[in-house]
């Protein structure tokens, strides 16, 4: 515990010399993956993730017996979120063993991992136009190249990029972030700074909780701590990761645009109209 | 594209500076990273575009009532704001605003030209897939019975379904009708459609941009070879179906995709189907077709791995600078790499840059 | 897999409707939970729960067993979820649905990460003898808010729980029966309880808590949180569902806050009347080995 706490209330710098609100390098890119619909890859700090997105597709499992040798292996491996007459989202994460420091294996039906891949696809059941797409499933494929903290927040992020990637219509991007507290979960500490973004040995050290929100507000599609902490300080660390959202939203935008630009000045998609002036 | 790796010099990185209290404020503006490119919180409203700027999903494209959304928008209602929903580039038809994505799956339209690949035969119906979110169908009553002969479907037609089309076979078809879920029906009546062989299959990004084949007046074509060095009179076929799916295949005198345009009269076709339209096995293709429709092949790729568009002319001015280009550098008519940095120099030298 | 039968279209329109103007088709006010039950059962650590029609049951058992080799020091907790077509015909025997996935994990999120249960008071003989302490829950009737009314079932059986004392004299290790003396309570630090919100309308603006199975079928999205009486969060769960505002979020952290106190205080009690129960002529002090001889 002590490693943290102590020099930052010395120096007000984290272990890895960030301040409390410094979010840490984000580095994306999306359409790496050239055979799939759509595909992305984020760097949170050390947190690397590589997405692939396949679909709109006709859903695979079908009522009744026509269920053949891929259809339940898919199933089981993966969770999934249906939305009323719209398209299902199935959602699977792979962590490479190679992820951590301690080489783990981990299998894909760990209650961790399921939780985690419940999480991302009901946050983007909520965020998705997906009743566009009736009787389809976007399937959602997560790759854990590297973890050092805010997994779940780059889970959420990556699968927005490759879902912008694919085309799939949204109501907004939907970013995660974390915020952390630097006290326990002792009540009497009042001094208490608010930390955004937390790094790996911050996470095992300080309480925490990731916020996902539908763009730049302050709607919570997401929110899951799993750490002590006095319920005063809940809205302190929601409003710091809410506004880490947004930072983190206008990155990946910045990601998509540069994208798109270059698209646009390389001739692969005729340029947009702008809006406006000659409206009458 | 692959991943690149990047050198270690430190992006841009968005710190943030959210409560301007006094200590945290100025300790802010000593030693942390000042952005001014930091882009403004909350939902980007209207700005100044340059040409090149696109919409992303969130963004208020029009605060103005006069608009109606179209595709890849959506709206709330207070305060009225038209709201882009994807990733892409802004177009107005009349007072109809829609945005085309940078990417996404085919979405069929009427009219279409489409190859297709059967994932499933049901009873009087075939199930295709064509790139789109749902598999398109192709009901027996919309394909030509061999011989041309125009009757009923009968059960027996129904019995031997397969031997029409079956499993895994390739056609080309056009879309017919549009079902309420976006899925299509397509029929293959017609001389220019029906099953596909005597070539190679490949599939590309589709409409929905990105690249990719784009919707043109023509879909297929034929392709002379004949500047190629190959032997007279042979010359390939090009069907770049819209949902990306693309074949390319020897050329038969009256048959195929282009029959109609360069074929003769709609009396003769109904002689001309032979019994062998459903016919599965390849004929004899002679090498030299069999190297420039490699050579083709090799062309689209490059034209998608480079960002062109894929139609008629960029496919015809591709494979003229291809055959140019392995003439040029004297590795004679069997070179037939386009990858790399040599696809990048056709592609420049298409675009003239 | 067989489906739970989804709520008609109109009975969805009248319920929201009637949501809208301020009633829940029970009657209850928005943050009234159902009628909650409590029993224990004659053995130590049977905890039954019935919150309405909702009914579970929490059974904890005790052995000895050897350590994982990477924590020599802290004994073995387990808890195990049982949700079987008894209690639905949407659940399967071997089969964990989604939810009793997200069950287990909350359960363990909430009682076992937070460390409710002092683990290293279990430990026998370091590296070699341990206790494993092992709870089942079992669904036995399926009406909604199986996260809360499980939560307090686990927690009021592991509490209610007695472990048959031990005693170390050199290397001997000694259990004693039940008979030879009273056996103890397990070491427990402090009690974590979980309440579920679910939030209706477009917005989620709408918030209830103890949802039947009707209303949690017509939720758009919920948020679990659980504390304990001194207002420690051990956990929060929003997993997806519509976005819902952040204030209303703060706001349900201290209503669950208020209700946990409320459930507390309840347990407390019944545990104080079970034990009073139990206790019929001041014998179990006599029994205690904590006496003084």
């Amino acid at each position: 515990m002590p490693l943290d706490t102590s020099t930052y209330n010395l120096a007000l710098l984290r272990v890895d010399g960030r301040r409390w609100n410094d979010l840490r390098r984000l580095h994306g890119q999306i359409r790496t993956q050239a055979a799939a619909d759509g595909s992305s890859y984020l760097e949170m700090g050390n947190t690397k993730v590589m997405c692939v997105v396949t679909g709109p597709s006709e859903s695979a499992r079908r009522g009744g017996a026509g269920g053949g040798a891929g259809g339940p292996a898919a199933s089981s491996s993966s969770s999934t979120a249906t939305t009323p007459n719209g398209a299902e989202i199935a959602v699977t994460i792979v962590t490479g063993g190679f992820s951590t420091v301690d080489r783990k294996k981990r299998s894909r039906t760990d209650k961790r991992v399921q939780e985690l891949q419940a999480g991302v696809a009901k946050a983007l059941a909520g965020a998705l136009h997906a009743h566009l797409y009736p009787r389809s499933t976007i399937a959602v494929s997560l790759h854990v190249l590297s973890q050092d903290g805010s997994l779940l927040a780059c889970l959420v992020n990556a699968s927005t990029l490759a879902l912008v990637d694919a085309g799939v219509p949204m109501t907004d991007y939907l970013v995660a972030c974390t915020a952390g507290s630097t006290s326990g979960h002792g009540a009497g500490d009042e001094g208490a700074d608010p930390l955004l973004d937390l790094n790996g040995q911050e996470e095992q050290e300080l309480p925490f909780l990731t916020l996902g929100t539908l763009g730049a507000t302050d709607r919570v599609a997401l929110l899951v701590c799993e750490s002590r902490v006095q319920v005063g300080r809940l809205e302190g660390m929601m409003a710091v990761a809410a506004d880490g959202c947004g930072h983190i939203r206008a990155a990946l935008d910045r990601i998509v645009r540069d994208k798109g630009a270059q698209m646009v000045r390389e001739g692969a998609i005729a340029k947009g109209e702008s809006i406006g002036m000659d409206l009458d | 594209m692959p991943i690149t790796i990047l050198p270690p010099s430190v992006a841009q990185e968005p710190t943030r500076s959210l409560y301007q209290d006094g200590s945290q404020s100025d300790s802010d503006s000593d030693g942390g990273v000042d952005l001014d490119g930091d882009v403004s919180m909350g939902r980007p409203t209207k700005r100044a575009r340059r040409d090149e700027a696109i919409v992303t999903p969130g963004e208020v494209i029009t605060e103005d009532p006069q608009w109606m959304r179209g595709h890849g928008t959506y709206t709330i209602p207070e305060p009225p704001q038209i709201i882009s929903s994807v990733a892409g580039t802004l177009s107005k038809t009349n007072k109809l605003l829609s945005v085309r994505p940078l990417r996404a799956r085919y979405t069929p339209e009427i009219g279409d030209l489409v190859v297709g690949r059967i994932v499933e035969v049901q009873a009087r119906r075939w199930r295709v897939d064509v790139g789109a979110a749902l598999l398109a169908q192709l009901p027996l009553s919309a394909i030509n019975l061999p011989g041309g002969i125009q009757r009923r479907r009968t059960e027996t037609d129904e019995l031997q379904i397969r031997t029409f089309f079956s499993e895994g076979e390739l056609l080309v078809a056009e879309v017919q009708q549009l079902y309420n879920d976006g899925a299509a029906v397509l029929h293959t009546r017609s001389l220019k459609y029906g099953k596909l062989r005597n070539g190679v299959f490949m599939a590309v990004t589709g409409t929905g941009g990105g690249g990719g084949v784009v919707r043109a007046r023509r879909q297929a074509f034929t392709l002379d070879i004949s500047s190629s060095g190959a032997e007279g009179g042979e010359k390939i076929d090009v069907i770049l179906g819209v949902n990306g799916y693309i074949w390319i295949s020897k050329h038969i005198e009256g048959e195929g995709a282009a029959a109609e345009s360069s074929g003769p009269g709609i009396t003769r076709i109904e002689e001309s189907v032979g019994l062998n339209v459903y016919s599965s096995q390849n004929d004899s293709i002679p090498l030299d077709t069999m190297r420039e429709i490699a050579r083709t092949r090799g062309v689209i790729t490059a034209l998608v791995e480079n960002g062109l568009r894929v139609d008629e002319e960029m496919v015809t001015k591709g494979y003229q600078e291809a055959v140019e280009m392995a003439r040029g550098e004297g590795e004679g008519d069997d070179s037939l790499w386009l990858g790399g940095e040599k696809g990048k120099r056709l592609a420049d030298a298409l675009v003239g840059r | 897999m067989p489906r739970e039968a989804e709520p008609s279209l109109n009975e969805k329109a009248f319920f929201l409707q009637a949501l809208q103007d301020g009633h829940r088709l029970d009657g209850r006010k928005f943050e009234q939970f159902r009628q909650l039950d409590l029993q224990f059962g004659d053995q130590y650590g049977v905890a039954d729960v019935t919150l309405g029609k909702t009914r579970v049951l929490a059974k904890v058992s005790a052995e000895v067993t050897v350590p994982y080799p990477d924590r020599p020091f802290d004994g073995i907790f387990t808890i195990t979820t049982e949700l079987s077509p008894m209690a639905s015909p949407a659940f399967e025997v071997n089969r964990p649905t989604e939810q009793e996935v997200l069950l287990s994990r909350l359960l363990e999120k909430t009682v076992r990460r937070s460390n409710a249960l002092d683990t290293e008071s279990l430990c026998l003989i370091a590296g070699q003898k341990v206790w494993s302490i092992r709870v089942d829950l079992h669904v036995l009737s399926h009406d909604g808010n199986l996260m809360d009314a499980s939560c307090l079932a686990v927690v009021a059986a592991l509490r209610h729980f007695r472990k048959p004392d031990t005693s170390m004299e050199g290397e001997t290790l000694t259990i004693y029966t039940p008979a030879e003396r009273e056996p103890v309570p397990l070491s427990w630090l402090h009690t974590p309880l979980c309440i579920t919100f679910s939030f209706y309308g477009d917005e989620g603006e709408m918030t209830l808590v103890d949802t039947t199975l009707l209303e949690e079928q017509l939720k758009v999205s919920s948020c679990t949180i659980s504390l304990n009486k001194h207002g420690e969060i051990c956990q929060v769960a929003k997993l997806g569902g519509t976005p819902v505002d952040a204030v209303s979020l703060v706001q349900c952290a201290s209503i669950a806050l208020q209700k946990v106190k409320e459930l507390s205080t309840l347990l407390d009690q019944k545990l104080a009347e079970d034990s009073k129960r139990r206790n019929k002529g001041g014998l179990l002090a006599e029994l205690s080995a904590e006496n003084a001889r």
